[in-house]
């Protein structure tokens, strides 16, 4: 049995910031963006953290290593107290938190990752080697001596997940490390993701790709307004929702669609997810989506309503989160339904 | 506190110091790599100073009715008489020399910051194990190097437009003052790049600060014009003190400060104090950042 190498307690975060409102005073509010978490990431596991934007993924993360310090609470990383050993932290840990940000544009690849390679104290030679395995591993030679101003978007993200390997930790922090990556460049980042845990690195993954978390992940984190609202692999997970199915429509519904969905017996949750072009896709979950079915059709039918498409189909994490949150993680997500309420963790 | 979760791995975070020389290396080498990279930069700023001088020496022949004149009328109402025209041109090109390595490390230190904390290098930079020391240490070579280049460049610019001979005052001790005198400009620009740190703004603060610092130290005369209690405000302004020791050196001139050992025994102190508490404001303003709101921030 593994043992934890990321653990936090009662971590928690709260920021204050003014508010003005128009014609009154200017007054702090406080933002309670971590709220008691407890957490515990095992030796060599790829541990996925997902929830939407502002959910406190990324206050976790800055907390965990060592760019904020949280309100209250204590973790450990690579078993160094994060606000006590600050630096053994950051030794242990190689970073890839701000996209393709984070280069110096007026530097080459190479001398970008042999400048992180000295800053990270790893010696010259042993910089230069790893340097050159991971232009070998990540196919950089095209443009690894070229100025990082030349690059492409997906170029400057490879280099930047280049530059978290560059001192070979033990642990990986990764955020979102495929966003702007074309799909043959994001599904080999996430083979080398999955070859790295097998040499027996930790990795800690968060994303909104529901598929990557189930492809990569033993275990995942669901976080949403600064708690974890539901921790397991993803089996598990997806089991937790019992016998519950999930009946997919697209089309066009006006809003007394999803209040007739919802008076059906038998129907536990809608979600809403609005297109651009005023369709919208309606995630229904059900306890028997093949008995069901008759009566869902019943009630979307009609009444202004357009379906373009309706299937059952698989429980995926993201409606695990629907579940347990009465949204979807798409930024345009409506909240719906009377869990909805109760699962914002009020 | 290991122990509370399994440890593996390197422990580089108490590094050796051939691994300290290494970060203070590579930080220097990188910010000489970027800046050579934008092509002419170190000597189209060298000019700046030389315009910056022929303002007041153009200004003082119309006032005065001539150049002899204007050098006359200058020394004798600020305590010092039989000087030439070259010594007045000599005495502007100095106080703007010496502005423009001042101004430098403000820019140099205090954007420095706010350009990483727009490019997320800055963040990049904190989540490494480095010591916050040696990365100063390397930003403030590079800042030394660069600001001694463009001193020397603008003097010896300056001494064939403005035809006059640095050399024929004891040039090596005046620029021994201004590598004394670099030191307390870093503790100022520490001071300055925590500001731009936790306010996320470097362009007004520094437009305002660098002239306010070109007021007080006395760019283009000495600050005994000044009224009193600004006078003794300008002089404990470390950069009052630089401009005054490779003027007073270089002319010949009296310092303001008093007999050379004092000067000296000045700029010591100053190169000593004000770097130690330029760096422990920088260290307090990062760590309130951090509790705030993160160094990656913009």
């Amino acid at each position: 049995m593994a043992e934890p190498i990321i653990r936090a307690e009662g971590l928690s975060k709260t920021f204050l910031s003014k508010e003005r409102k128009k014609g009154e005073k200017k007054r702090k509010k406080e933002v309670h963006a971590l709220k008691s978490v407890d957490l515990e990431v095992l030796d060599g596991e790829v541990f996925g953290l997902l929830g939407p934007n502002g959910a406190g993924k990324t206050t976790l993360i800055k907390i965990l290593t060592t760019l904020l310090l949280p309100t209250g609470g204590s973790a450990w990383v690579n078993g160094y107290s994060i606000t006590k050993e600050e630096d053994e932290v950051r030794a242990s840990i190689g970073c890839m938190l701000m996209g393709d940000r984070g280069l110096y544009w007026k530097l080459t690849g190479r001398e970008n990752l042999d400048y992180f390679g000295a800053l990270y104290h790893v010696p010259r030679p042993d910089r230069a080697k790893q340097i050159e395995h991971l232009i070998a591993l990540l196919k950089l030679d095209d443009f690894i001596d070229r100025t990082v101003e030349t690059y492409s978007s997906g170029q400057r993200m490879i280099v930047a997940f280049a530059k978290s390997l560059v001192n070979d930790a033990p642990i990986l922090f990764l955020d979102e490390p495929t966003v702007t990556m074309d799909v043959p460049t994001a599904r080999e980042l996430r083979r080398i993701v999955k070859d790295l845990n097998d040499h027996g690195k930790t990795i800690l993954y968060t994303t909104h790709l529901m598929h990557e978390a189930e492809e990569l992940c033993d275990r995942v984190a669901i976080i949403d307004h600064g708690e974890i609202i539901a921790l397991g692999t993803p089996r598990e997970l997806k089991d937790s929702l019992g016998h519950e199915d999930v009946v997919s429509l697209e089309g066009i519904f006006p809003d007394a669609t999803v209040s007739r969905l919802r008076a059906v017996p038998g129907v536990l949750e809608v979600a809403v997810s609005a297109e651009d072009d005023g369709r919208s896709k309606l995630d229904v979950m059900v306890e028997n989506s093949r008995a069901m079915l008759p009566r869902i059709i019943e009630a979307v039918t009609g009444q202004g309503s357009t379906v373009e498409e309706i299937r059952p189909k698989e429980i995926t994490l993201e409606d695990v989160f629907v579940a347990k949150t009465g949204r979807t993680l798409a930024v345009d997500t409506r909240v719906v339904g009377e869990k909805a309420v109760r699962g914002r963790g009020g | 506190m290991a122990g509370e979760t399994v440890s593996r791995g390197f422990g580089l975070g108490r590094p050796g110091p051939r691994a300290s020389a290494g970060v203070v290396w590579s930080v220097f080498r990188a910010r000489l790599k970027i800046i050579t990279r934008y092509k002419g930069a170190v000597f189209l700023e060298s000019i700046i100073p030389v315009i910056f001088a022929g303002l007041p020496i153009l200004l003082g022949a119309a006032v005065a009715g001539g150049e002899q004149n204007a050098a006359n009328n200058f020394f004798a109402y600020t305590g010092t008489t039989g000087r030439t025209a070259a010594d007045f041109r000599l005495y502007m090109l100095m106080g703007s020399n010496t502005f423009m390595v001042v101004t430098l490390m403000l820019w140099l230190i205090g954007y420095w910051v706010r350009r990483e904390q727009e490019t997320g290098t800055l963040e990049a930079l904190y989540l490494t194990p480095a010591k916050r020391f040696h990365v100063l240490a390397g930003v403030t070579s590079y800042t030394f190097i660069r600001a001694l280049i463009a001193f020397l460049v603008a003097t010896v610019l300056g001494a064939l437009l403005f035809n006059v001979n640095p050399l024929e005052g004891n040039f090596l001790a005046a620029v021994a003052y201004l590598v004394l005198g670099i030191p307390a400009l870093w503790g100022i620009s520490f001071f300055f790049g925590a500001l731009v740190m936790r306010i996320k703004e470097a362009n007004s603060v520094i437009q305002l600060l660098q002239w306010v610092l070109a007021f007080a130290m006395g760019v283009y005369f000495p600050v005994t014009v000044f009224p009193f209690l600004l006078r003794v405000v300008a002089m404990g302004f470390p950069p009052t003190l630089m401009n005054d020791a490779i003027r007073s050196t270089l002319l010949g001139i009296a310092s303001i400060y008093g007999p050379w050992y004092v000067v000296l025994g000045l700029m010591l102190i100053a190169a000593w104090l004000v770097p130690l508490l330029g760096y422990e404001f920088f260290g307090w303003t990062e760590r309130r950042v951090k509790r705030d709101q993160g160094v990656g921030q913009f």
